[in-house]
């Protein structure tokens, strides 16, 4: 069954296209990242998705619902992380869990989210005098206070440092486990890489690429051999020196065998050490990047 | 039946989520400094200045005053502080939040401003003792139950019309200078510090017209226990407030924050959208 059904899908705020004819399916308990570049329209088209938004054209369905009008009992279905954290300030934490645990029907715990967002030793500390971080973690317990089957996460790590980006990918893993669907957006190809099973690219409005993570990948083109090159390492052949850029060699090969041979060879003569050499797809980064470069060169 | 409806959870009742929302308000409102400041600290100041008076005082005297250092707090509260919370909540996001939650819209309405009533109320009782152990006059329970209910009223009508005012503040940082641009003026010319003699005849006339000079006037005759509290003009005006604001906050209330004229189109809201 599928949690999200969005069928040419068309918003325009004048004579501006955000979104245009957009249309991808997400299945219940799927882990789907929407990535773009600014402006590409996968905030209007998360926004459409949570209700905040009317298509200007499209349909676009929601736990079977039109999200337009979904009524309390929809709302208590769905979970929702803003790209901007939206909190009073004068509440704690556990205060906050509580009062929005009870709007809905079967809500978890405060102590059982608490735990799961890590923050049970701050539950007594008001939000203002909290972290940005820890901010964000109670604006994501709030979103599965409700146990929601469906979880709108915009962004939901910006900002973070790394150690509380990967707790908070804990809590999503641990969600996911569980049967919520959840459709992320994020900048960062590591987070979509880390969490999605499918990626969706917008580019200028349109979807440039609808696949899993590796797929996505495969499609950045060629294969890429990588070296880091040790200090002091001697002059490259030509057809490599122009592959490097800040002592890492990357290069994009259609014939691996080939160049590896040159790389080789070059190591043997001047006995360089290879360890750490790696031939392998283009990274979700390579691929993305061309990916919504053509999209924006298609639309020019 | 649709699937939504055959899957739905029983959502808990509107009583609890009104009173849990009332909580809620409640709870921000005590911890919000600003209330005790303008609705409590400020006009309590000003009534300990009426002690050095209390001997010559009579209760005709000291009953205009002390209504109008009552509506004085209430409109800090009710309207001001109301008011400037809608707006910094909006644009934070935090309105946005409740929007996309189980909670009626009318709930968090309903919560906060019977939430900003209460507290006016206890303002307005606290300032009341105040007022009778600074002058020394002595008023009775009825008559301080019938400043109350007035007291209440103008908190409605009062947080009614801030509500409705807020669609046309467009940013948190504006919020204060627009809605001191309406208070002060307001609150002097209704006579919260005393009557103004000097001013112009339509000017009287017009605050009469206005929420805060009912107020003042009925919590007056509430004080003195003559007759009764309310007369037909000042009811109907402020239910012609109360009735104006919720109406324009019906229609024109926006829930998410305002962009600038010149942000990008992707980053334009609507704010309609059911409740």
């Amino acid at each position: 069954m599928n949690a999200i059904i969005v069928k040419d899908l068309v918003k325009r705020y004048g004579g501006f296209t955000a979104v245009q004819d957009v249309s991808f399916e997400v299945a219940s308990g799927q882990v789907t990242a929407l990535l773009g570049p600014n402006g590409a329209g996968k905030t209007t088209t998360i926004e459409i998705l949570e209700g905040f938004l009317a298509p200007t054209a499209g349909t676009v369905q929601v736990l079977g619902a039109n999200p337009r009008a979904g009524g309390r009992a929809w709302r208590a279905r769905i979970g929702l992380v803003l790209q901007t954290t939206s909190l009073d300030a004068q509440l704690t934490a556990a205060e906050a869990l509580m009062m929005f645990g009870a709007l809905y029907p079967k809500p978890r715990r405060v102590a059982e989210v608490l735990d799961l967002i890590d923050l049970a030793s701050d539950a007594r500390t008001r939000i203002g005098a909290l972290s940005g971080g820890q901010r964000r973690r109670v604006d994501l317990g709030l979103a599965i206070i409700g146990r929601p089957e469906m979880l709108f996460l915009d962004e939901p790590t910006t900002g973070l440092d790394p150690e509380a980006r990967r707790r908070l990918w804990s809590v999503i893993e641990n969600l996911t486990a569980a049967g919520t669907t959840v459709l992320l957006t994020t900048h960062y190809l590591d987070e979509a890489q880390y969490l999605a099973s499918r990626v969706i690219v917008l580019a200028d409005g349109r979807v440039v690429a609808d696949a899993t993570p590796d797929e996505l990948r495969a499609m950045g083109g060629v294969p890429v051999i990588r070296f880091r090159l040790p200090a002091g390492t001697p002059a490259l052949p030509p057809a490599l020196t122009q592959h490097v850029g800040g002592n890492v060699l990357t290069m994009p090969s259609a014939n691996v065998t080939a160049d590896l041979a040159t790389l080789v060879g070059w190591a043997r003569k001047n006995y360089v050490d290879l360890t750490g050499l790696e031939v392998g797809p283009p990274s979700l980064e390579d691929a993305y990047l061309a990916l919504t470069r053509e999209g924006e060169l298609s639309h020019v | 039946m649709s699937e939504i409806a055959l899957r739905a959870p029983r959502l808990p009742g509107l009583g609890p989520v009104l009173a849990s929302q009332l909580r809620y308000q409640l709870t921000l409102l005590a911890r919000n400094p600003r209330v005790i400041a303008a609705g409590l600290v400020l006009p309590g100041a000003l009534l300990a200045l009426e002690r050095g008076n209390a001997r010559h005082i009579t209760m005709a005297q000291a009953a205009p005053r002390i209504a109008g250092l009552v509506a004085l707090s209430a409109i800090a509260i009710a309207f001001f502080t109301h008011a400037n919370g809608l707006v910094v909540a909006r644009e934070a996001g935090v309105l946005r939040r409740w929007h996309v939650s189980p909670l009626p819209a009318w709930a968090y309405f309903a919560g906060r401003i019977m939430a900003t009533m209460l507290v006016t109320a206890a303002a307005g009782l606290i300032l009341v003792m105040v007022a009778m152990a600074m002058t020394g006059v002595h008023l009775t329970a009825h008559a301080v139950v019938g400043l109350l209910v007035v007291d209440m009223l103008g908190a409605l009508a009062l947080a009614a019309v801030g509500t409705a005012i807020t669609a046309i503040i467009t940013s948190a940082q504006s919020a204060q200078p627009v809605l001191m641009l309406v208070y002060i003026p307001l609150i002097v010319l209704s006579g919260a510090f005393g009557a103004v003699s000097s001013l112009p005849h339509w000017v009287h006339t017009a605050m009469t017209y206005l929420p805060v000079q009912p107020v003042i006037d009925a919590g007056s005759r509430a004080l003195q226990s003559s007759g009764a509290i309310m007369t037909v003009h000042d009811l109907a005006v402020l239910v012609g407030w109360l009735a104006g604001g919720l109406l324009l906050s019906f229609w024109f209330f926006p829930w998410d924050p305002h962009r600038p004229a010149h942000a990008k189109p992707t980053e334009a809201r609507t704010t309609d959208r059911s409740a």
